[in-house]
């Protein structure tokens, strides 16, 4: 829909920027012979018509008028012949052109979604999904269209004015400088009209996703609407927001209707004086019926393009604006890359040591979301992250896993700071399982191998197994090879995090994040979870931001995170003497959780478990 | 003006219940003159343009070597000139006639359609996405604007070039006419051949195009996951197969297209070639004046050259039908009729609400409720406690009457709920939902969504304050006219909470419902929202569905519902009497107090 199109939708620049055309043009660098097949083409196609029409007056003069069958066979001969290849390099022309354009479409979105892999999440964090999404999809196919069929119709009208001119000056070139005069009068007009024409239909996209926003807000809030009893106003109101597109799309409307017509009357002019002086002419014999009659059919080609002048230019416009906005996207650099120098660390097992860190987003670097943060983790502890939301246990996980790199201080992973190490020899050897696990579509199986991907089905049934998702996989439909729906709809959440853990498990990391779930998971699939996590926790390092008693129970080490800083930091009786945040917290929670289970509404229910 | 008359509502649903084309045509009602006369103009002004042909051929037999042949010049030229004049009118008239007929008809479905979405059952919008709603009311209604003003006109622009150029080629000469549209049939045939085979190639390509959005939109949405397993290269690789594929596909589309374009040309420049032989030897022959002949290469051309459009434009049709069977199928469902019913008071509810034996059911046989009774009296405040999907909303959905009951009475009262207009109901019943739904408008335009325009702003101010959200939104750079929404500040939920509250003070209804009003609101605001419920609550029937004991403790009466039924009701005192649900929740609630004493004890002993 419309909506995401709100983020930086930049208005277009009505200015030329040659630097841009010039890299748009660059797309087609390494296809330029078939660049040169389809402007050969096209050139070949305008410059037969061109000289079909010189043959035509031929026949006429040669031919007709002098009453010679013969000529007018002979003429015909090669007319046929040229056809022939004119139909050839039509076919060329438009299947050069179109996979040259799906070629450049291809290599566009091949361009971006492989740089799209190395973005930052910072990049992601700041980006809507929706907004990247037009720029792989209608951006690259405007550029594409722009750089193909565009620059052919350019081509092919410029082609056709000077083929035409040619033969114009061949026949009469007196009476060609009067078609001339009026070139610029036409072009004057048609540049009057296309500016009009442009801005009407760019209010006509605005008024548009207006109303796509009008109705998308009438119908998710039609329970509100109907309870409130607006309905009377609303169409009011939408009346006037649809009243204001008909004017708009009508006065386009009225613009191209009158645009045609006037380039009509103003060729029917120098159409009416080439009568007029070469009637005159005739008389003297200078032009021929045949010559009147070409002349009237260069007119027409010369006119297309000309007509067509003001939809090409909008079409530039656009394509100029798409063209901008993906190099904007692809020049974006990755916050977090790479050192020269950067090696494989071979393993990460060993303490981890965060140094006087502190963090902020970059549109906001004064407000700190981690500051001063100091924490040292020995290898093999498992560590609970509790606090309020927004305290910062996201940010410290992602520093973990180097998502995001410290604005001050430093992370050292066995005494070594991280940035030492390649993000893919980090990464590579941590498991992460989110909050709201993602699932890709396809089958449960796929989805568990994207921990290791060369990974046996047996061996991905024992991390399933080790996960605790076994079990359920079973007595799904199709067992591993049930589909999992797009980003796992056709399963519970609780089903999901078991199985991002044994996504997890298969992949046999060092180190091991998980963000607990906070949405109530039925007890039995709980139980589940919590032993997939306990194999995970097992011998490895691990952080995990906890929502359940149980795991915080289980943990080494607690950290209460509040405003960026450890509030708190102890084991749980530890923690719990102190009579602080985590007590609060603890004690809250703790009612909860009862609550939750001994709710007899549910407990009433054999069969009410689940999401 | 032209709005005005355009605003006329007329009954669509009427007209597209008819058959297809009738169905269609009704669309064009009240702009049957402008179409027509667009239709005749295409015809005008395709005469006009062979006239000059004809006005050509006059010059040369007639004109030329003559002995006025100066003085006639002149006015050969003007005639030409006027002919173009005639024409560009004609042409101009067709194009913005039928340009405003689209617009006219697209605006009218616009409206009607956006009108029919906020009249239609809850029980429609439950059945229907989002998505493929605004897919319909926007690009289909656009396909359909197209059709009228676009497509049908080229059609018709198609037709009446052929038309009028063959009875000028009839008028000249007719064997050489009919042997001049020799490969009219066949073009005809071939592009439609052609084009229902590039509509099919087109899909295959446009469903491959879907694939490749939700690879990518996974992706994008995985970007954590994928970067989590350092899954670059696989993701890469699996992009780029479907990448490929939609390249191949869209080549296969191409070859479609590069093979009918340079045949249909050869078959056209054949027919052409064939037509100037005849022509010619016909002219010899002295069967054909010169002037003639001249016409003739002309007019042909303008004969043939668009018929191979025909094709394209036929299937550019059809799918335009497809979209408007896609917008009649939402404007053929029934509305619901607000102002339907035979009781209307003049005066506001008292809010007496009794339930008798009321069962119902979204689907038959499957019953939300189950033969619900109890009373409600004026002012009392009635709390519904029993978990999700125990029916709670279900009955609190049936008093603005947003379902109706299957069976059993509801008396509003002491008079049957259906016999009370639809919209009598839900201008005296208030309802403060559990996820609070704000508006893209300021927020002094969300407070006032249910009342007058010219409603005071002090009345507004007083709402919010009554709200406790007026500091709140004093806070804000620009106060009330803050937008709210994506394009404005974001609200916190509680914030959110509070605007709806004055929003439904300000309507000040009779009847009050609260579903899980303070539920998703963090603890901190919670305080400062029941305070303004409290108020809010006042002197008007409350029916408050919740989930914890406190919430209810103070109600008149106590609705404990277990699976669709009432299974204990009364006040909190008699509930505690009685053995059941409610003492059960309540002991629980007091025994968690004991373990939590139990459970610090233990960790911190």
């Amino acid at each position: 829909m419309e909506d995401y199109n709100e983020f930086q939708e930049e208005e277009f620049s009505t200015k030329f920027n040659g630097r841009t055309i010039l890299r748009i043009l660059g797309q087609l660098k390494p296809h330029w012979p078939w660049v040169l097949g389809f402007l050969v083409a096209i050139t070949l196609v305008s410059g037969l018509d061109s000289y079909f029409t010189y043959l035509n007056k031929r026949i006429i003069d040669e031919g007709v008028a002098q009453r010679d069958i013969g000529v007018v066979f002979e003429l015909m001969k090669p007319y046929a012949a040229l056809l022939f290849v004119q139909a050839a390099a039509v076919f060329a022309f438009i299947w050069l052109t179109g996979v040259l354009g799906e070629r450049v479409r291809y290599d566009l979105r091949k361009k971006m979604f492989e740089h799209l892999q190395n973005l930052s999440l910072s990049y992601y964090n700041r980006t809507p999904v929706g907004w990247i999404i037009s720029r792989v999809t209608s951006d690259s196919d405007r550029v594409a269209e722009l750089v193909t069929w565009g620059m052919l119709d350019t081509t092919w009208g410029i082609m056709n004015i000077i083929t035409a001119t040619y033969f114009m000056m061949i026949i009469n070139w007196k009476l060609a400088l009067i078609v001339f005069a009026c070139i610029p009068v036409l072009v004057v007009v048609a540049s009057w009209f296309q500016k009009r024409i442009i801005k009407e239909y760019r209010e006509v996209r605005k008024i548009n996703s207006r109303i796509t926003g009008a109705y998308n807000e009438n119908i998710t809030g039609v329970r509100v609407v109907k309870s409130l009893g607006r309905e009377v106003a609303n169409l009011r109101e939408f009346s006037g927001t649809t009243g204001e597109m008909y004017r708009a799309g009508f006065r386009a409307a009225w613009l191209s209707a009158l645009f045609l017509p006037v380039v009509q009357v103003i060729t029917a002019v120098s159409l009416g004086s080439i009568i007029w002086y070469g009637g005159i002419q005739t008389e003297f014999g200078g032009m021929t019926l045949g010559g009147i009659q070409a002349f009237i059919a260069y007119m027409t080609f010369m006119l297309f393009p000309i007509q067509e002048m003001a939809r090409v230019y909008a079409e530039l416009q656009h394509a100029i604006a798409s063209a901008e906005r993906i190099f904007s996207m692809v020049d974006a650099v990755p916050t977090v890359v790479d050192l020269p120098a950067a090696r494989d660390p071979g393993s990460i097992r060993g303490d981890i040591v965060f140094e006087n860190v502190r963090f902020a987003y970059d549109d906001a670097p004064d407000e700190a979301v981690l500051a001063d943060f100091n924490l040292h983790v020995k290898q093999g502890e498992n560590i609970a992250l509790v606090g309020p939301t927004g305290g910062g246990k996201s940010t410290i996980v992602n520093l973990i896993c180097r998502f995001f790199e410290p604005t001050q201080g430093r992370i050292l992973i066995g005494g070594t700071d991280y940035k030492e190490f390649t993000l893919h020899g980090i990464q590579s050897r941590i498991g992460v399982v989110l909050q709201t696990p993602h699932l890709f579509s396809g089958t449960i199986r796929e989805n568990i191998r994207y921990g290791r991907l060369d990974a046996s089905d047996a061996e991905v049934e024992e991390a399933a197994k080790l996960a605790g998702a076994h079990r359920f996989i079973e007595e799904l439909d199709g067992g591993y090879n049930g589909q999992v729906g797009e980003g796992g709809n056709l399963l519970s959440v609780g089903q999901k995090q078991l199985i991002s853990l044994a996504r997890a498990v298969l992949a046999n990391p060092e180190f091991f994040v998980m963000d607990e779930a906070t949405s109530s998971v039925d007890t039995l699939t709980e139980a589940l979870i919590q032993q997939g996590m306990e194999t995970m926790m097992k011998d490895r390092t691990s952080f995990i931001i906890a929502h359940r008693l149980s795991t915080i129970k289980r943990a080494d080490r607690i950290l209460v995170i509040e405003g960026g800083k450890i509030a708190e930091m102890g084991s749980h009786s530890e923690l719990m003497r102190q009579k602080g945040h985590y007590y609060n917290l603890y004690t809250q929670q703790f009612r909860e959780e009862l609550a939750g289970k001994q709710d007899p509404f549910l407990l009433n229910r054999p069969a009410a478990a689940g999401n | 003006m032209v709005e005005q008359k355009n605003s006329e509502i007329i009954d669509l649903k009427k007209v597209v219940s008819q058959k297809r084309l009738k169905a269609f045509f009704g669309l064009l009602q009240g702009n049957y003159g402008a179409y027509a006369m667009a239709t005749f103009s295409l015809a005008v002004s395709a005469i006009c343009r062979s006239a000059v042909y004809l006005l050509l051929a006059y010059f040369v037999d007639d004109v030329l070597g003559t002995p006025n042949f100066s003085r006639q010049v002149p006015l050969v030229a003007l005639g030409f000139l006027g002919l173009a004049l005639v024409q560009g009118i004609f042409t101009y008239a067709s194009g913005t006639l039928s340009g405003r007929t689209g617009e006219r008809v697209a605006q009218r479905l616009r409206n009607f359609l956006y009108d029919q979405l906020q009249r239609l059952s809850f029980s429609f919008h439950d059945r229907h996405k989002t998505g493929e709603l605004i897919q319909k009311v926007t690009s289909d209604v656009d396909a359909v604007r197209r059709f009228i003003a676009q497509e049908s006109i080229e059609f018709g622009r198609i037709i009446s070039l052929f038309l009028v150029n063959f009875g000028l080629l009839l008028y000249i000469n007719s064997r050489l006419a009919w042997l001049s549209v020799i490969c009219v049939p066949i073009t005809v045939g071939m592009s439609i051949f052609f084009f229902g085979r590039i509509s099919k190639a087109y899909e295959n390509f446009q469903n491959q195009d879907g694939v490749l959005s939700s690879v990518l939109q996974e992706n994008l949405s995985g970007v954590r996951v994928v970067k989590a397993f350092a899954r670059q290269r696989y993701e890469i690789d699996k992009f780029e197969k479907e990448n490929w594929s939609k390249y191949l596909l869209g080549r296969k589309l191409l070859m479609w297209h590069s093979v009918f374009w340079p045949v249909s040309d050869i078959i056209t420049g054949a027919q052409m070639l064939y037509g100037f032989y005849l022509g010619a030897q016909m002219t010899i022959q002295g069967i054909l004046t010169l002037g003639d002949y001249i016409a003739y290469v002309s007019v042909l051309v303008w004969l043939l050259w668009p018929i191979r459009n025909l094709g394209r434009v036929i299937v550019q049709m059809s799918q335009g039908l497809v979209s408007f069977d896609r917008v009649s199928s939402i404007i053929k469902e029934d509305r619901e009729p607000l102002d339907e019913g035979d009781y209307l008071p003049a005066a506001r509810p008292r809010g007496e609400i009794v339930f008798e034996n009321v069962t119902f059911e979204y689907e038959a046989g499957q019953a939300v409720l189950n033969n619900v009774s109890f009373r409600a009296a004026p002012g009392q405040t009635i709390a519904l406690l029993g978990s999700t999907g125990s029916g709670k909303t279900s009955l609190v959905s049936l008093l603005p009457r947003f379902y109706d009951y299957t069976a059993g009475r509801i008396l509003l009262d002491g008079v049957e709920l259906k016999r009370y207009p639809r919209r009598y109901l839900r201008d005296n019943i208030g309802i403060v939902l559990q996820e609070p739904f704000l508006f893209s408008r300021s927020i002094r335009e969300n407070i006032r969504y249910s009342v007058a325009d010219d409603i005071p702003d002090s009345d507004i101010e007083q709402a919010a304050r009554a709200a406790a959200v007026h500091d709140v939104i004093n806070t804000f750079p620009k106060a009330y006219e803050t937008m709210v929404g994506e394009r404005g500040v974001t609200l916190s939920g509680g914030q959110k909470q509070r605007v709806t509250l004055a929003r439904t003070l300000l309507k000040n209804p009779a009847i009050l419902i609260l579903d899980d009003a303070t539920s998703s609101v963090d603890t901190e605001t919670e305080a400062e929202i029941r305070a303004a419920l409290k108020q809010l609550m006042e002197n008007r029937t409350t029916f408050l569905i919740a989930h914890r004991i406190q919430s209810v403790m103070l109600a008149d009466l106590i609705l404990v519902f277990d699976q669709g039924k009432i299974v204990q009701q009364g006040t909190h005192e008699e509930l505690l009497a009685q053995e059941g649900m409610y003492r059960k929740v309540f002991d629980i609630q007091t025994m968690i107090e004991e373990e939590v004493q139990r459970e610090v004890a233990s960790a911190t002993g």
